[in-house]
C-alpha cells in the first residue's frame, strides 16, 4: 500500500513538494485555501487537490485526513500550520505531521504541542546561506537531528594547517570528531597518531554548530 | 509589581484582540477596579476602547513570544484571546498556557469545530455561534414571553 501524504497550504512549496513526492510513489492530497492555486497545483498528474481551508476539520476529513500517514503543513501562517498538525494528531490521528515556522522563537513550543517535525525555513536558509557565502571550501554539510549535530566533508589542500599534522596535535574543539578520512579511494577511521595528507577529504561529525570552527582550525579558512 | 501603583490584589488580566468584544470587556474589566492590559496588533483598534480606560494599551502580535513577554503574561492570573482570527486565539492562548504557565484562559472560537484541540489543554472556550443559538432556543421556547412583556407594559 502506498504511504499517504497530506500537504496543506504553501504554493510552490507545495508544487514541488507534492511533484517529488508522486515521483517516489507516494499517493499525495494537497490542501489550498486559493482557488488559483488549486488550479496550478491541479496541473501536477496523479495530484489530489482540495480546495478549502485546511484548519477546519471537515475539510480535512474530505481531503482523506482519515487515512493519511504523514501530514504536513506549509502555509505561511505559523497559527494555521499549528491548528492543522493539532487538528491532524488530535482528530484524525496521523502518525506524523510536519510543521513549517516562520518564527525560529517557536521552535520549542510547536515540539511541545505534539508536532513532531518542526522545520524552520528562516533558520535553515540562512544556515545555508551562510555556509556558501563564507564557507566555499566545504562540499557538503548535512544536518541531522534536526540540526543539532551535522556531518561536513572536508577537502584538505595543501595550504591548510591541518596537511602534515597528527590528529592528536590539532586543537579541535571538543564537540567535534574526525569520523573518517577519504584518501584517494579508500575510507579509514583514524585514530589520534594518524597522520591528515594534503589531498585527504575528512568527515566530520560535530554538535552544538561547532562545524565553522573546526573547519577553520583544519583549513585556515 | 510596581507598575500599577497599587497591589494587584484586583488580579491583572491580559486581553488579546482589541474588536468589539476585547474592547467591551477591556472596559468593563478597568471599570471594576482590574488592572487590565490589552494588546492588539492594529493601535487604530484601541479607538474602541472607552476614554476611562484605565489599564494598559500595547501596540504587538500576541503570537510572538517577546511581545508576550513584554506584556507580562506570565504575571496574568487570566489570559483572554478574543481575536477576530481562531487560530491566532488558538495559538496565543496555547503559548499563554504552555510558555508562560497561564493558569486560566479563555479563548473565543467562531468555529466550534475547532474545539478539539482545547479540550485537553484546559483552555475554556466561547463560540459566539452555540451561545446565540443557544440563546434563540430558550426564547423559542417560551413562545409568550415577549408578547406578554408588551401587554405587561401597555397596561
Amino acid at each position: 500500500m502506498k504511504t499517504k501524504v497530506l500537504l496543506v497550504g504553501g504554493r510552490s512549496k507545495a508544487k514541488s513538494l507534492a511533484t517529488s513526492l508522486i515521483s517516489k510513489e507516494y499517493q499525495v492530497t494537497a490542501v489550498n485555501n486559493t482557488y488559483e492555486d488549486c488550479m496550478k497545483l491541479a496541473e501536477i498528474d496523479g495530484l489530489t487537490v482540495i480546495h478549502g481551508d485546511g484548519t477546519r476539520p471537515f475539510v480535512l476529513e474530505d481531503a482523506g485526513a482519515g487515512e493519511a500517514d504523514i501530514a504536513i503543513a506549509l502555509t505561511s501562517k505559523d497559527e494555521d500550520n499549528l491548528v492543522i498538525c493539532e487538528l491532524c494528531k488530535k482528530e484524525f490521528h496521523i502518525k506524523k505531521t510536519v510543521a513549517l515556522l516562520t518564527d525560529p522563537q517557536k521552535t520549542d513550543f510547536f515540539y511541545k504541542m505534539g508536532i513532531d517535525s518542526v522545520v524552520c525555513a528562516i533558520s535553515a536558509i540562512t544556515g545555508i546561506i551562510e555556509q556558501r557565502a563564507f564557507m566555499d571550501k566545504i562540499a557538503t554539510l548535512v544536518p541531522i537531528g534536526e540540526g543539532r549535530v551535522s556531518i561536513a566533508e572536508v577537502p584538505i589542500p595543501g595550504t591548510a594547517p591541518a596537511a602534515g599534522k597528527k590528529l592528536w596535535e590539532i586543537d579541535l574543539p571538543k564537540q567535534v570528531v574526525i569520523g573518517c578520512i577519504l584518501r584517494s579511494d579508500t575510507a579509514m577511521v583514524p585514530r589520534g597518531d594518524t597522520r591528515i595528507l594534503a589531498g585527504d577529504t575528512l568527515v566530520l561529525i560535530s554538535s552544538d554548530r561547532q562545524e565553522m570552527a573546526a573547519i577553520r582550525e583544519l583549513t585556515g579558512r | 509589581m510596581e507598575l500599577w501603583g497599587k497591589k494587584t490584589d484586583r488580579g491583572y488580566t491580559v486581553v488579546i484582540g482589541c474588536g468589539r468584544l476585547g474592547a467591551n470587556l477591556a472596559n468593563t474589566l478597568s471599570d471594576g477596579g482590574g488592572n487590565v492590559l490589552i494588546i492588539d496588533k492594529n493601535k487604530d483598534a484601541f479607538r474602541k476602547l472607552s476614554p476611562s480606560f484605565g489599564g494598559l494599551a500595547v501596540t504587538g502580535d500576541a503570537t510572538d513570544l517577546s511581545a508576550l513577554r513584554e506584556a507580562q503574561i506570565n504575571k496574568a492570573d487570566v489570559v483572554v484571546a478574543v481575536t477576530n482570527d481562531d487560530n491566532v486565539n488558538i495559538m496565543a492562548a496555547q503559548l499563554a498556557r504552555e510558555m508562560f504557565q497561564n493558569r486560566r484562559v479563555i479563548a473565543r472560537l467562531y468555529d466550534p469545530e475547532r474545539e478539539c484541540v482545547y479540550r485537553e489543554l484546559g483552555i475554556d472556550t466561547i463560540c459566539p455561534a452555540v451561545l446565540s443559538a443557544q440563546e434563540i432556543a430558550r426564547i423559542l421556547s417560551e413562545p409568550d414571553a415577549a408578547e406578554e412583556r408588551v401587554r405587561e407594559s401597555s397596561i
